[in-house]
């Protein structure tokens, strides 16, 4: 539909963390959890309590920190040291405190009224089984597209984090296996679900690096001990050296390569 | 947090698979006689009417969260002024999105 190049850098528009979504790469530690998720009452209602923790809950396979919510501010109660209200955004309702510090922050919150669509940034905190927002910002909204661009994207990143899971079925199901034979056949259709998820996922790894990865997890590649010099890659992908030493540095950062017995030599760290 | 009574995002074709449930749905304000009905355009170009009184004046957009109670007709509960420009179609492919593929995230 779309190319994947134009879905590589759109990269979610800044909800997704564009290094994290490959499933064939992915472990626990490379997906960084997003800063800021737009998300519906319903899907909130539905996470998962991580026993992490740095953060309470789990949606769609990610810790979530900070949400946002479009709704209707409803139940406004003023006390002396924060404003508690509900806010309703067809799908469900949930309590909301916002903390008032200062003259800014009451200024804010009087902003609000009942019955009005306003968007919440804020923190999601359990509290005495329920789900409370803890809300920092809130802002009535004036332009009333932002109620459909935001269940839009709500949408569109649940899309995001969902596909790479039902992709990984592919990848866990090839074993990754330390002998020469069953390397030949784990690397090829390693190979052949790469460029599957390639068409179809958002991709973290883009086309050069993925091609220089596969090249050192060939089994010649791999076979060498003092691993494999980037001229070498260069010349046998037939990709401009310098294009090799960016994705090399990237492949280093992520921990998928290494360098041997110089800095030009370079192995695959799933060997 | 409550997700009990959610409201269910509808044009006018989609309308009809919700009766007696609680729907939401934006129009622009074709007619607005006193009576208590106003009648308004979908956001998939099909008329609706929508019975109730609004609260005050009403913008060319106004979104209506109410109860169906036919296949063209809305009950209203709540009025909400959407102003005078509004994209219909995002709001038409989230009434699409909402009760096909993603229904698990609004329902």
């Amino acid at each position: 539909m779309f190319g994947s190049s134009q879905l590589d850098s759109f990269s979610g528009g800044g909800f997704i963390s564009s290094q994290g979504a490959d499933p064939s790469r992915t472990s626990a530690k490379s997906r960084d959890s997003p800063p800021l998720l737009p998300l519906t009452v319903k899907q909130i209602s539905q996470a998962i309590q991580s026993s992490d923790e740095k953060s309470n809950f789990v949606i769609d396979g990610v810790d979530v920190n900070n949400v946002r919510l479009v709704g209707m501010a409803y139940k406004k109660s003023e006390r002396v040291t924060d404003v508690a209200f509900a806010i309703d955004d067809g799908t469900g309702r949930i309590e909301c405190i916002r903390w008032v510090n200062d003259a800014v922050d009451s200024k804010e919150v009087e902003e609000v009224s009942d019955g009005m669509y306003v968007r919440v940034h804020g923190h999601l905190k359990g509290f005495q089984g329920k789900i409370q927002l803890v809300v920092f910002a809130i802002r009535p909204i004036t332009d009333y597209n932002e109620v459909a661009t935001h269940f839009l994207e709500c949408i569109y990143v649940h899309h995001c984090y969902r596909k790479p899971q039902i992709q990984s079925g592919h990848s866990v199901s090839t074993p990754s296996q330390t002998d020469v034979p069953a390397a030949v056949s784990a690397s090829s259709s390693g190979h052949n679900s790469n460029q599957f998820s390639g068409n179809l996922s958002i991709d973290g790894l883009k086309g050069i690096e993925k091609s220089v990865i596969d090249y050192l997890e060939q089994p010649s590649s791999l076979a060498q001990e003092k691993g494999i010099h980037r001229n070498e890659i260069a010349q046998q992908l037939k990709v401009p050296l310098e294009k090799i030493m960016d994705a090399v540095a990237s492949l280093e950062s992520e921990g998928l390569v290494y360098s041997t017995i110089d800095e030009c030599h370079y192995k695959s760290t799933s060997a | 947090m409550d997700t009990s009574n959610p409201a269910v995002f509808v044009n006018a074709e989609l309308l009809r698979l919700h009766m007696g449930r609680r729907v939401r749905a934006v129009i622009q304000v074709m007619r607005s006689d006193g009576g208590g009905t106003v009648t308004g355009q979908s956001t998939d170009g099909q008329q609706i009417t929508v019975k109730g009184n609004p609260p005050g004046p009403l913008t060319t957009f106004v979104e209506v969260i109410g109860i169906a109670d036919g296949i063209h007709s809305i009950r209203a509960e709540m009025w909400s002024n959407f102003g005078d420009t509004l994209d219909t179609f995002s709001y038409n492919r989230i009434c699409l999105l909402a009760n096909g593929d993603y229904k698990h995230l609004f329902i």
